[in-house]
């Protein structure tokens, strides 16, 4: 069983330096998906398993701290992308997006039977999978204007996204921003200021 | 028009599944009926599937060492990454979407309520009735934290009370009113200990309530006080 298992970790880590010299693409992952979809490829699946499988068990490991139900959000989340690839629209969304849920639900499941006793699966209730895809579909304003947000903050530099991520998505005040990235209050100040000119500029929004 | 949303730190916990089933629950009520809201969780979601899911760097050389090397140290782990797969592939593609899509009601004085689909799985508990309240408890079995179905009758209220822990309400039908303002259908409220309030309603309404003693709660709102490092990063 050792030699077994430490052949496996030899097999899969293998893998993945292999694929480290040449990043894997969001395209690889969708003609994966299809594949599986169309024809039930094994080895596309393959492909699949050894990508999302170790994180997703590195992150359910942290979330249950129980390697056994660990082990089973890899093989739950894993069987659904098996049997519902046919489900994924790559016009809806990311294929990290699409797993994420699937992820995401089958631990919020596992968690609710742990801690209420309760196997009434209300994940697909609370966040259904298709209708989430339709919706996404829909062209709001907003959302193209968060969309695009999101997207320009990613050309900013490292320092400047801390901030305006902090100040973007959490709420924060500057002060509570700089408590939580161990900086003085000014340098939070300045580099948020900076962040928001170069969006301003990034986004075509006039300076009034 | 709807005006009370879910704070972001709320929707972070939501798209990670890191809220009980009521909280989480009465967000899918609220992002129905609310636009911006179902569209940052969209947005939230994306990133969070990218943080989590999406970079390379996660499962360089490193991890695998780490996690995988570990497993061979622990007899009773086992991570068989082929049995697995062989055994996921021996299993049927599920080509029909059975989706139920009768809606759960509530009975409340005679009068046949819809409740929302997100509550078609739930149980719910007896109805109840005090004057002009009536109330069912959604049975979700989650210990400290009670949820409810609430009605209150034309011209009903609440005495006033204060929040020993937090209370969230969702309206989701009619309206009504506390001395800090007027609600409509789709608002989610928080409340907390610090507010005092007298909710009244002068044409009925139907809520869906969370209340959860402090305790619980602060440290999920806690958890937040860190965000940078687990939303971010
Ligand atoms: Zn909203």
């Amino acid at each position: 069983m050792q030699v077994v298992q430490s052949n496996l970790s030899n097999k899969i880590t293998g893998h993945i330096i292999s694929s480290m010299h040449s990043p894997i693409q969001n395209t690889d992952i969708c003609s994966w998906l299809h594949a599986v979809a169309k024809s039930r490829d094994k080895s596309a699946f393959t492909q699949l398993f050894h990508f999302f499988a170790p994180k997703i068990l590195k992150i359910s490991q942290s979330k249950l701290s129980n390697k056994t139900l660990a082990n089973e959000v890899v093989q739950e989340t894993m069987s659904n992308v098996w049997k519902k690839a046919h489900l994924f629209d790559d016009a809806k969304g990311a294929p990290t997006t699409w797993i994420f849920t699937i992820m995401r639900n089958v631990t919020f499941d596992i968690l609710r039977k742990l801690q209420s006793n309760k196997e009434d699966n209300l994940s697909d209730d609370i966040w259904p999978m298709i209708e989430m895809a339709e919706v996404e579909h829909e062209p709001f304003s907003d959302h193209l204007e968060q969309k695009q947000i999101l997207s320009v903050i990613d050309k900013l530099p490292q320092n400047q996204q801390e901030v305006i991520k902090g100040f973007y998505f959490m709420e924060m005040s500057q002060d509570q921003l700089a408590v939580h990235l161990d900086l003085p209050v000014g340098t939070v100040k300045s580099r948020l200021r900076l962040a928001l000119i170069k969006l301003r500029g990034l986004l075509g929004v006039n300076n009034d | 028009m709807i005006n009370h949303h879910p704070k972001i730190d709320l929707l972070i916990q939501h798209v990670n599944g890191e809220l009980p089933a009521s909280i989480s629950a009465g967000i899918k009520i609220h992002s129905d009926l609310c636009t911006k809201c179902n569209n940052q969780i969209i947005e939230l979601t994306k990133h969070a599937a990218k943080t989590c899911l999406g970079s390379q760097e996660l499962d360089s050389q490193e991890f695998a060492a780490e996690s995988f090397a570990a497993q061979d140290h622990d007899e009773e782990y086992n991570f068989d990454a082929q049995s697995m797969i062989n055994n996921i592939t021996e299993m049927q593609a599920e080509t029909e979407l059975n989706i139920d899509e009768t809606p759960l009601s509530v009975t409340f004085r005679g009068v046949e309520y819809d409740l929302p689909n997100v509550m078609k799985h739930m149980s719910l508990g007896k109805p109840a009735q005090i004057g002009k309240l009536s109330r069912s408890r959604i049975l979700l079995d989650e210990g400290h934290i009670h949820s409810s179905l609430l009605r209150i009758e034309a011209g009903g209220s609440i005495p006033e009370h204060t929040h020993k822990g937090y209370e969230i309400t969702l309206l989701l039908e009619g309206s009504f009113k506390d001395d800090m303002g007027e609600y409509v259908a789709g608002d989610f409220i928080v409340l907390d200990g610090k507010h005092q309030h007298q909710p009244m309603s002068e044409l009925g309404c139907l809520c869906y309530t969370v209340v959860s003693d402090s305790l619980h709660f602060t440290q999920g709102i806690n958890k937040l006080l860190n965000p940078i490092g687990s939303f971010i990063y």
